[in-house]
């Protein structure tokens, strides 16, 4: 029972930091687009912006193995 | 590495400047400062003539004509040839003839063909009417001798247009026949036929009734409705055939006139970039001053050509560079072939300052190993490189082809992390008895080592990191930032005594010194971060254990491949078709391969730009553009 719950909490954990990331970066994406198609140079500030609400699952994932590893 | 700079200023006699100015286009290794941007210079801006001005509106003219025309060739023909006549150079009256010619013929052709298509889809209408009536008229009246009427109306006017009939035939004493006929849900079919020496009398009274008539063109206005819908048909059959000769002719065009005019518009920009550094230099009644940047070992390059050419009449020297422009010096990089490619990524985030580290080559040796360790399969590897290797046959630039040349080196480093996994499409190496070097990432055992190892990399790297802001810093004389980087890296080493001794890796007396650093690193970045340090040093130093953390995607990335691996066997091997499951199998390892290269890729470049520059890059300054032909 215990482990069953532990695998639940794990699973949310990566859920939804995964579900907060996906957010983020439609927003962030969605944006980011319309702007290149504006400015072609900013491409490498683009990447930089989706790509940081991506810790957030990361962490959400580092989460998630210390419950199962521990 | 970010090459040095000299700032040179060229003074002259003034009849030499339109020479200088081609030889300074020809050497092609100068920047023009534009000297109306140089802050306190008592020197007087060059003044066009006329008849520059006016070379200046027609060259802009021009080039937005052969813009124009590349646009319209670009839309038929896809390719980036650019023809490049070796001879000698077409001057401007030619092109501008040759522009205006191309430009006619082109309007033409398009005129024409809005023309044919506009009557084709007047034709479409006639031709839809006219063969939903046709199958409606009586064979005795299929006769040019016959006039006829038409409409279309909606089934509740059929009453309205039986008492039209009927009045019809009284005006006509008889002669007028009309049949109705339903051609769909709400729609009716109306035909009247008539003598067509009545035809004046009829129209004039369906005018006055308002019956709104299907009106065919005056040619065919008098025929009967199957002569006419035959000739309508063939109208359009030669519409369609004169529309396919007139996309043949523009293709042609096209194939013909596309690489010149894309080797013209280099030619009208070459002249522009002239024009424009004319009116960067500066005058007096008999002299001319140009001021400029250029790579330190082309200098003495530069000095010779000048003299050769002008002897003392035009001469360059280097002059210091003001306080003012020191962040304006344009950057040049210089790399090995190699590390070329990564040198677009580190610019694709920003050009690196004059006075910093080029991180390029740094890139180059980190985001390939992120890329192998995320990736890890011995299989994959070597797929990826096949792909590297023949893609990049055929795509030379862009920022395509330094993907490519990324994933050469990404491919190799994924062989060697999936040899140190046991990797080789997944599980088959195990099964087939090739076991791993160091850990089997698909066992849940490895998990934390795993783990263990993303942070590890995380940590050194990050360090590496903050060691170069320190130096960097230290050349800019900039103590508060030098301080703030020690202050992090000491208190991330105190850090990790503590997390040795917490792991029992270390022997329990590091405790102290782990407490005693992580302490002395805290206050140095809390001092060097001023009076808020107290509140601001421990949020960047946790915002700094976030960035380690983040180097868990490595772990996190190469459990997913992994997985989806092993999906892709244990699918596989459940199908009872060998052939099937083999398809199954090879589908799904397929998309774990793209999903390989796409997302590694992004990651290792954003562990770059985001983890790893945010402790010792800043960038932003301009890069060097010499003042080159385009057209040689």
């Amino acid at each position: 029972m215990e482990q069953a719950i532990i695998a639940v909490a794990a699973a949310f954990s990566i859920g939804i930091t995964a579900m907060a990331t996906s957010m983020a970066q439609r927003a962030i994406g969605s944006a980011g687009v319309g702007a290149l198609a504006e400015k072609p140079e900013l491409v490498g500030s683009i990447i930089i912006l989706v790509a940081i609400p991506e810790t957030l699952v990361i962490l959400g994932f580092a989460v998630a193995a210390i419950m199962l590893i521990g | 590495m970010i090459i040095e700079m000299s700032r040179v200023e060229i003074i002259g006699l003034k009849i030499f400047l339109d020479k200088t100015i081609q030889t300074l286009h020809d050497f092609g290794k100068i920047q023009v400062d534009d000297i109306r941007d140089i802050p306190d210079l008592m020197i007087q801006p060059f003044s066009p003539s006329e008849k520059m001005k006016r070379e200046r509106e027609e060259t802009d003219l021009r080039i937005a004509n052969i813009n124009g025309l590349i646009d319209t060739f670009s839309k038929t023909v896809k390719t980036k040839k650019i023809e490049e006549f070796h001879g000698e150079k077409l001057g401007s009256y030619q092109i501008t003839e040759n522009v205006a010619d191309i430009t006619n013929q082109i309007q033409y052709l398009n005129n024409r063909k809005k023309t044919l298509q506009d009557e084709l889809i007047t034709f479409s209408k006639y031709m839809e009417m006219l063969k939903i009536i046709t199958p409606f008229i009586p064979e005795d009246t299929k006769n040019s001798g016959n006039a006829t009427i038409r409409a279309l109306i909606h089934s509740s006017q059929t009453a309205t247009m039986t008492l039209l009939a009927n009045q019809l035939k009284l005006l006509t004493n008889g002669k007028f026949e009309m049949i109705t006929a339903k051609v769909g849900d709400e729609t009716s079919a109306v035909i009247g036929i008539f003598p067509l020496e009545l035809v004046a009398q009829v129209e004039g009274f369906m005018k006055d009734e308002k019956v709104t008539q299907l009106i065919l063109p005056e040619e065919y206005a008098y025929l009967s409705t199957e002569e006419a819908l035959i000739h309508i048909e063939d109208k359009a059959q030669m519409n369609h055939e004169e529309l396919d000769q007139i996309e043949d002719r523009m293709k042609r065009m096209a194939e013909e006139w596309l690489p010149k005019l894309r080797f013209w518009l280099l030619i009208c920009k070459d002249r522009i970039d002239e024009l424009e550094t004319f009116q960067k230099s500066g005058e007096t009644d008999y002299t001319f001053t140009i001021f400029g940047w250029i790579p330190n070992e082309d200098y003495k390059n530069l000095e010779e050509i000048l003299s050769s050419k002008f002897s003392n009449k035009v001469s360059v020297r280097k002059i210091d560079i003001p306080k003012q422009l020191r962040g304006k010096i344009p950057v040049k990089t210089k790399n090995i072939n190699m590390v070329e490619p990564y040198e677009h990524f580190v610019k694709m985030r920003a050009t690196p300052n004059y006075s910093d580290i080029d991180p390029s080559f740094l890139v180059a040796i980190f985001m390939p190993i992120f890329f192998g360790m995320m990736a890890g399969d011995v299989g994959y590897g070597l797929v990826m490189l096949l792909i590297a290797l023949f893609a990049g046959k055929k795509v030379k630039e862009g920022l395509l082809s330094d993907i490519l040349k990324f994933l050469k080196f990404g491919a190799i480093w994924t062989m060697f992390f999936g040899v140190l996994f046991g990797e080789y499409f997944g599980s088959l190496g195990e099964m087939v008895g090739i076991p791993p070097i160091w850990i089997s990432r698909s066992e849940s055992t490895s998990i934390f080592p795993l783990l263990i190892m993303a942070v590890s990399v995380g940590v050194g790297h990050i360090l590496f990191g903050l060691l170069l802001g320190a130096w960097n810093a230290f050349l800019h004389k900039s103590r508060n930032h030098m301080f703030e980087r020690i202050g992090l890296f000491i208190g991330v080493v105190g850090l990790m005594f503590l997390v040795g001794t917490m792991t029992k890796s270390l022997p329990g007396g590091f405790k102290i010194v782990g407490w005693v650093t992580l302490a002395v690193g805290l206050v140095t970045l809390s001092v060097s971060l001023g009076v808020s340090g107290i509140f601001l040093g421990p949020i960047e130093f946790v915002g700094l254990l976030g960035s380690i953390l983040s180097y868990l995607r490595i772990a996190a990335l190469g459990l997913a491949s992994v997985f989806l691996a092993e999906v892709a066997n244990e699918l596989g091997g459940t199908i009872p078709s060998l052939i099937l499951g083999l398809l199954i199998a090879v589908l799904i390892h397929v998309l774990n391969i793209a999903m390989g290269i796409l997302s590694p890729t992004i990651q290792s470049l954003r562990l770059q730009y985001v983890e790893f520059f945010r402790r010792f890059f800043q960038g932003g300054q301009s890069p060097f553009t010499p003042f080159k032909r385009r057209v040689k």
